[in-house]
C-alpha cells in the first residue's frame, strides 16, 4: 500500500475520490450539497467525454450533448416498455450512444474538413426534432414523467450518487486509458499532425471513428441514470445546446487534452452554475455570462487552467537548472554494438522477393496546365541506394509524393514488392513497407522524442491499441534505434528543443521503426551541417547493408554521387538518363540540365 | 399546377438563404473561421429592425441599407478585437470563439427584449400575389427580391470595387497579394464585415418574414451550415446551389410535412457527403495544388 | 562609370538557427542584368528576401541609391520602386488578366489616370496583355504566365525589379521569350536582379553575374566570364574522389 502511494499524485488523486465516495455515508442529511455533486459528476463526466474526440483527437463537436439525449431517451423508452426505471438500461443506452457516434463519424470523418463541427451541432438539432415530432415513439414535446422508484423516501438521492459516482469512476478509467495507450497516442498524432500520422501507418479514418464512439460511450451510460434522476424527459431537456456549451467551457477552462482538466473545469462549472442559480437564477443571464466566459477563456487562457499550471511550474523548473545547451555536436557517436538486425526486418523475410521492389510505370501529374510529371518509369533494385534527382521544377519532388501517395497519380501504375499501391492510403503504403521522411521535418510536437519513435504502426491490430504506449518491446526497440543513430540522449527532449538537423535524424530514427522495406528521403541533406550528413550517410549505409532499399530525393549533388549506387535524373517532368553516378558525373545531358549548355568540365584533381 | 408552385417557392426561399450563407461562405473561404455566431447575428438584427419599426414605425425595408451599413463596422470591430487574435491558433479556436459571441448576442437579446416571439406585422404580411393557381405571399416575395438585389451588389462590389478586388486577390493567393502590396490583416478584417453585414440585411428580411426569438439563431445556424456544407464549403456559387435546394425542400415539405423537412434536408446533405465529401461544388483539401 | 543602384555590405541574415548570408557583398549597376546563380542552400533566395524587405539583416546594410533600406517594411520597399516576380505562382488564377495587371497597380489605385498610363505602358511592352487580357490567369500556359507577372511587376514603373528563377518550368520558346522581355526591361533603363539555377543560361541573358556558396559571394565577373569558369561547374557536380 505504501509503495502504491509512494508517487505523491495518486496521493492527490486518491484522496478526494475517497472524500467523495463516502460524503452520503458519512453526511447522511446532505441531500443538497449531493445533489449539486451529482451535477458536478455529470459535467465532468460529459466534458471528459468531449475531450476524448475534442481534445485528444482535435476535433471540435459542438453538439455533444446529442449523445445525453440518446442515452436519456433509449432508457426512457425501454423503461417504459418493461415498466422499469431508466437506470437498468445503461449499458443498450451506452451502445446506442456509441453505434450512433460511429454510424455518423463513419460517414463524416473520412476527410478532414470542417463539416464534422458543423454535422455535430445538425445531429444535435435533428434529434431534438425527431424527439419532438415523433409523438408515438417519443411522447412528443410533452415528454414522459417517471414514477419515483419505492426507495426514494428512505434512501433520497444516495443511489443516484453512487451510480453517477460510478460512471464518474468509469470514465476516469476510460480517459486514464487513452493518456497511457497506444490508441490515445494516436489520437494525439492525428491532431498535431493528421498527413503524417497516415505516413506512419496509424489509419486515420478508423481512429477518428473509435475516438467519436469513445466520446459518446459516458453519456450513453450517465443519460439512462439521469432521465430517472430528473424524473422526466422531453426533448428540449434532454437535447439541450445550453449543455453542449457547459460542457465545452468545462473540457477549455480545465484544460482540454489532459485526464483531469475536463474534470477540474466540470466541478468549476457545476459549482458556479449552482451559484448562479441560487443568486440570480435568470437564464438569460447564465447564457450571456456562459458566453463572456468562453470567449474570455478563448482569448486569454485557450490552454485551460492545468496546462498553464504545467508550463509555469516547467518554466520555473528550468530556470533553476542551467539551460542544458544542445548543439549540433553534443549528439553523440551512433553505437556500432547494437546489431543491425535488430532494427531492420530480418534478411530472409526478403528471400522470395524479386528484384525490384519498387517500379515505378507511366506516371503523370499535372496541377493545373502544368505537366508536373510527363509520363516517367523507372525501376528500383532491391538493396540499393537509388538517388534521384534533377534541377527545380524537373518534376522530382512530385514524383516522389506520388510514391508515397500525397498525390493521386492521374495515369500509371506505382508497384511496391509486386503489389499495385497507387490506389492505397498513405497507411496502407506505410504497412506494405514504404516509409518516407518529409522534406521540412514532421514530428508530433506534443510529445517527446521517445513518444514520436513509437508512434509508427508496422502493422495494424487491435491488441497495439490496447497497449501500454510506453512499455513493451517496442519502448525497447525504440531505445535501441535511438542508440544506433547515437541520439540516445534526446530520448526525454520535447520536439520544439530539438534544432532542425537533429529533428531530421530523429525523424529518420522513426521511420525506421517501421522496419519498411524501402526508406524514402526527402532532401535528407537539406539545412543540416556537414556533420550531421555524414552521420546520417554513415546510417543509411549500414542499413543498407541490412538489406534495406534507399530512394533517396536531393540537391546536393555530391552527396547523391558519393552515396547513391544508382541515380535516375528528372529533367521537365521526364526521365532523362539513368546510370551509376561515374556515368551521370560525366553526362553530357546532365550537366547541361544543371549548368546549360557546352560548358567545359574540367576534373580539379 | 402544384409543382410549379413548389418550385417558384422554393426559388423564393432560396433567394433569401443564398444572401444569407454567402456571407458564411465568404468568411469560411477567405479566413478559414466556421462562423457559427452567424445566426445570431442574423436575429439580433431583426430585433433591431423590430425595436426600431415598433417604437417609430418605420417601414423596415428602408432601415436595411442602415442596419447593414452598422452590422459592417460592427464586423470590422469584432474581427480586429477578437477574431484576430485567436485566428493564428487555428479552426478549432475561432469556431469555439464564434459559438461564445453567438452566446453574448443571444444572453443580450435576452435581457433587453425577453424571450418571446416577435415578429412584425405590416398592412403587406398577410396580403398574397395571386395568380391563377399560384399564390405567393406578398412578403417572401419581396424579402427575396430584395435578397437577390443585395446579393447582386454585394457581388458588384466584390468584383469592380478595390477593397473587394484586394478581399479576392487574397483569397485566390495569399502571398500573390502580399506582393502587390495588399495588408493580410486588412482584407481578413474586411471579409469579416461583409460577411456580418449580410447577416445584417438578412436579418431585417428575417424580420418581415418569420417570427423569430433569441434561441432561433440556432436554427437558423444550422440550417445556413448545412447549406454551405451541401454546396462546398468556401464556394460562393456552391452556397447558392445549396440555398436553392433547401429552398425547394422546404417548400415541398410545407405542404406535406413541414417539421420534417430540415431532417430531409440534412438526411441529403450526409448522402452527399457519403458520396462526395467535399460537397457539391467543394473543391478537395489543397494537397493537389501547386 | 556605371552608376551603382543597389549595394549589399556586409550583410548578415537568416532565420531562426542559423545565418545563411555571412557577410554578404553585391554591387549591382544601373541597367545591368545581374545574375546570382549557386548551389541550393548558397542563400538566393534570402538575398531577395532581404532587399524585398521580408527578411531583416541582423547586421549590414542595403543602400538603394545612396538611401540605406535596411529594414524597411515590403510596401514600403515597392513604394522605392522595387518589385519582385517571385518563383511559385504568384497570379490570381480567377482573375482576368486584366484585373491581374490592374492589382499589380494596388498601391497606386488612388490615382486611376496614372494607374491607365502605366497599364498603358505595360500593354506595350508585354503584348500579351492585351491579347489575352479577358482570360483568367490559370487558363494561361507556364511561359504566358511569367509573361503576365513580369508584365504585373512594370505596372509600378519600378527601377530595379527582381526575378526569381524566371525560367523555372518553361519550354526553350517561352524562356526566349522571357529573356528577350528582360533584355527589353533594360534598355528602357531599368535593372533587373535575377536568380538562376541554370548557370549557362543565366549567364546567356545577363550582363553581370555573381555566383553564391554557403552564404557568400565566391566570385563576381561579367557574365561570358562565369559561363566559361571551370570553377563554377565543380561547384554543383563536385570535386571526384
Amino acid at each position: 500500500m505504501k509503495n502504491f502511494f509512494a508517487d505523491r499524485t495518486r496521493l492527490y488523486v486518491a484522496i478526494p475520490l475517497l472524500v467523495l465516495a463516502l460524503i452520503p455515508v458519512a453526511l447522511p442529511d446532505s441531500e443538497y450539497e449531493q445533489s449539486v455533486l451529482i451535477v458536478c459528476f455529470l459535467f465532468a463526466i460529459m466534458a471528459s467525454g468531449w475531450n476524448i474526440i475534442s481534445g485528444f483527437a482535435g476535433y471540435v463537436s459542438l453538439g455533444h450533448s446529442v449523445f445525453l439525449g440518446m442515452g436519456m431517451y433509449t432508457g426512457s423508452l425501454l423503461g417504459q416498455y418493461f415498466n422499469l426505471p431508466t437506470y437498468y438500461f445503461v449499458l443498450v443506452s451506452m451502445l446506442v450512444s456509441v453505434l450512433t457516434a460511429v454510424i455518423i463519424g463513419a460517414v463524416i470523418l473520412r476527410t478532414k474538413s470542417h463539416s464534422f463541427v458543423i454535422i455535430t451541432i445538425a445531429v444535435l438539432l435533428s434529434a431534438q426534432l425527431i424527439a419532438s415530432n415523433w409523438r408515438g415513439f417519443t411522447g412528443g414535446t410533452e415528454g414522459v414523467i417517471f414514477r419515483s422508484p419505492s426507495w426514494v423516501k428512505e434512501l433520497g438521492n444516495m443511489p443516484y450518487y453512487y451510480m453517477f459516482y460510478v460512471v464518474f469512476l468509469l470514465t476516469i478509467a476510460l480517459v486514464w486509458f487513452i493518456t497511457t495507450s497506444r490508441l490515445g497516442a494516436g489520437f494525439v498524432a492525428i491532431r498535431d499532425d493528421e498527413a503524417k500520422a497516415g505516413s506512419i501507418g496509424i489509419n486515420t479514418t478508423q481512429y477518428k471513428v473509435i475516438a467519436y464512439g469513445l466520446s459518446a460511450a459516458p453519456y450513453g451510460l450517465a443519460g439512462a441514470i439521469y432521465a430517472q434522476y430528473l424524473g422526466f424527459i422531453n426533448p428540449i431537456g434532454a437535447f439541450n445546446i445550453l449543455l453542449s456549451v457547459y460542457l465545452v467551457l468545462s473540457a477549455l477552462i480545465g484544460g482540454k487534452g489532459t485526464l483531469w482538466g475536463p474534470i477540474l473545469g466540470g466541478f468549476l462549472i457545476a459549482l458556479a452554475n449552482e451559484v448562479a442559480t441560487i443568486t440570480s437564477g435568470g437564464i438569460s443571464a447564465r447564457i450571456l455570462i456562459m458566453g463572456i466566459v468562453l470567449v474570455g477563456t478563448v482569448m486569454f487562457l485557450p490552454q485551460g487552467i492545468l496546462n498553464s499550471v504545467k508550463t509555469i511550474s516547467a518554466k520555473r523548473k528550468s530556470a533553476k537548472k542551467s539551460v542544458a545547451f544542445i548543439d549540433q555536436a553534443s549528439i553523440a557517436e551512433p553505437n556500432t554494438a547494437i546489431s543491425i538486425e535488430k532494427i531492420v526486418r530480418p534478411a530472409d523475410a526478403n528471400a522470395n522477393k524479386s528484384d525490384v521492389i519498387l517500379k515505378v510505370t507511366d506516371v503523370y501529374k499535372s496541377f493545373g496546365g502544368v505537366k508536373a510529371v510527363n509520363g516517367v518509369s523507372m525501376e528500383i533494385k532491391r538493396g540499393s541506394i537509388t538517388g534521384l534527382i534533377g534541377p527545380n521544377g524537373s518534376g522530382k519532388t512530385t514524383l516522389f509524393n506520388c510514391i508515397t501517395g500525397t498525390y493521386e497519380i492521374e495515369r500509371g501504375s506505382v508497384v511496391l514488392n509486386g503489389e499495385e499501391i497507387s490506389k492505397m492510403q498513405p497507411w496502407v503504403r506505410a504497412h506494405k513497407g514504404l516509409g518516407r521522411t518529409f522534406q521540412i521535418t514532421k514530428l508530433f510536437k506534443s510529445m517527446n522524442v521517445l513518444d514520436n519513435l513509437v508512434a509508427p504502426l508496422e502493422q495494424p491490430s487491435v491488441k497495439k491499441m490496447l497497449v501500454n504506449k510506453i512499455q513493451g518491446d517496442e519502448a525497447d526497440r525504440a531505445r535501441e534505434v535511438l542508440s544506433f543513430m547515437g541520439l540516445s540522449s534526446f530520448e526525454q527532449s520535447k520536439v520544439g528543443a530539438l534544432s532542425f538537423g537533429q529533428q531530421k535524424l530523429i525523424e529518420f530514427a522513426q521511420i525506421l521503426m517501421l522496419r519498411p522495406d524501402i526508406v524514402m528521403l526527402d532532401e535528407p541533406a537539406s539545412g543540416i551541417n556537414p556533420t550531421l550528413i555524414e552521420r546520417l550517410s554513415k546510417a543509411i549505409k549500414r542499413l543498407n547493408d541490412a538489406g534495406t532499399t534507399f530512394l533517396i530525393v536531393e540537391h546536393n549533388i555530391p552527396l547523391v554521387l558519393s552515396l547513391c549506387d544508382y541515380v535516375h535524373v528528372l529533367s521537365a517532368g521526364e526521365l532523362m538518363v539513368s546510370g551509376t553516378p561515374d556515368k551521370i558525373r560525366n553526362d553530357e545531358a546532365v550537366i547541361e540540365a544543371y549548368l546549360g549548355p557546352d560548358t567545359l568540365l574540367t576534373e580539379k584533381s | 399546377m402544384e409543382l410549379i408552385q413548389v418550385l417558384i417557392y422554393g426559388l423564393l426561399l432560396g433567394g433569401v438563404y443564398a444572401l444569407l450563407s454567402s456571407g458564411l461562405s465568404l468568411i469560411f473561404g477567405v479566413l478559414d473561421i466556421v462562423n457559427v455566431s452567424q445566426g445570431a447575428y442574423l436575429v439580433a438584427s431583426a430585433f433591431v429592425t423590430w425595436r426600431i419599426w415598433e417604437s417609430t414605425g418605420i417601414e423596415p425595408l428602408v432601415l436595411l441599407p442602415l442596419i447593414s451599413i452598422v452590422w459592417f463596422f460592427l464586423g470590422l470591430a469584432i474581427y480586429r478585437g477578437l477574431f484576430a487574435r485567436v485566428a493564428p491558433q487555428g479552426p478549432s479556436m475561432t469556431v469555439l470563439l464564434s459559438f461564445g459571441i453567438a452566446l453574448v448576442f443571444e444572453g443580450l437579446l435576452n435581457i433587453i427584449f425577453g424571450n418571446k416571439f416577435k415578429s412584425i406585422v405590416n398592412d403587406y404580411s398577410l396580403k398574397s400575389f395571386d395568380l391563377n393557381t399560384i399564390i405567393l405571399p406578398y412578403t417572401q416575395v419581396i424579402a427575396s427580391v430584395v435578397a437577390v438585389f443585395a446579393l447582386v451588389l454585394m457581388y458588384l462590389y466584390l468584383k469592380y470595387s478595390w477593397a473587394g478586388r484586394a478581399l479576392r486577390a487574397t483569397a485566390q493567393n495569399r502571398d500573390g497579394a502580399a506582393l502587390v502590396g495588399i495588408s493580410h490583416n486588412k482584407s481578413s478584417a474586411f471579409a469579416y464585415a461583409i460577411g456580418m453585414a449580410t447577416a445584417g440585411a438578412g436579418g431585417v428580411l428575417l424580420a418581415i418574414t418569420y417570427p423569430f426569438y433569441p434561441a432561433t439563431h440556432y436554427e437558423w445556424i444550422a440550417k445556413l451550415l448545412g447549406i454551405i456544407v451541401l454546396g462546398g464549403m468556401g464556394s460562393l456559387p456552391g452556397a447558392i446551389i445549396g440555398s436553392i435546394l433547401l429552398g425547394i425542400s422546404e417548400a415541398a415539405g410545407n405542404t406535406y410535412a413541414p417539421q420534417w423537412t430540415i431532417l430531409f434536408f440534412y438526411s441529403v446533405i450526409m448522402l452527399t457527403l457519403l458520396f462526395k465529401p467535399e460537397g457539391i461544388l467543394g473543391a478537395k483539401t489543397r494537397k493537389d495544388s501547386a | 562609370m556605371t552608376e551603382t543602384v543597389l549595394t549589399l555590405n556586409g550583410v548578415e541574415a537568416g532565420y531562426g538557427g542559423g545565418m545563411v548570408l555571412q557577410g554578404f557583398n553585391l554591387e549591382v549597376k544601373k541597367g545591368s542584368i545581374t545574375c546570382i546563380v549557386g548551389p541550393n542552400g548558397a542563400g538566393k533566395s534570402t538575398v531577395f528576401r532581404v532587399i524585398s524587405g521580408l527578411l531583416k539583416p541582423n547586421k549590414g546594410e542595403v543602400i538603394l541609391s545612396g538611401k540605406n533600406i535596411s529594414g524597411i517594411s515590403p510596401s514600403d520597399i515597392l513604394k522605392l520602386g522595387i518589385t519582385q516576380v517571385p518563383q511559385t505562382r504568384a497570379l490570381f488564377p480567377e482573375m482576368s488578366v486584366r484585373e491581374n495587371i490592374l492589382m499589380g497597380g494596388y498601391s497606386i489605385r488612388k490615382d486611376s489616370k496614372l494607374l491607365k498610363q502605366r497599364i498603358q505602358m505595360v500593354e506595350e511592352i508585354v503584348p500579351i496583355v492585351k491579347e489575352r487580357a479577358s482570360d483568367p490567369a490559370g487558363f494561361l500556359s507556364g511561359g504566358q504566365r511569367r509573361m503576365v507577372e513580369i508584365a504585373r511587376a512594370l505596372v509600378l514603373d519600378p527601377s530595379l525589379i527582381l526575378m526569381d528563377e524566371p525560367s523555372l518550368g518553361l519550354d526553350p520558346k517561352s524562356v526566349a521569350k522571357v529573356s528577350e522581355l528582360v533584355r527589353k526591361m533594360t534598355a528602357d533603363g531599368r535593372t533587373v536582379l535575377l536568380i538562376e539555377q541554370n548557370v549557362r543560361l543565366g549567364m546567356h541573358l545577363a550582363t553581370d553575374g555573381v555566383v553564391m556558396e554557403a552564404g557568400k559571394v565566391r566570385i563576381s565577373a561579367p557574365a561570358d566570364k562565369i559561363a566559361s569558369d571551370p570553377e563554377v561547374a565543380s561547384m554543383y557536380l563536385g570535386k571526384t574522389k
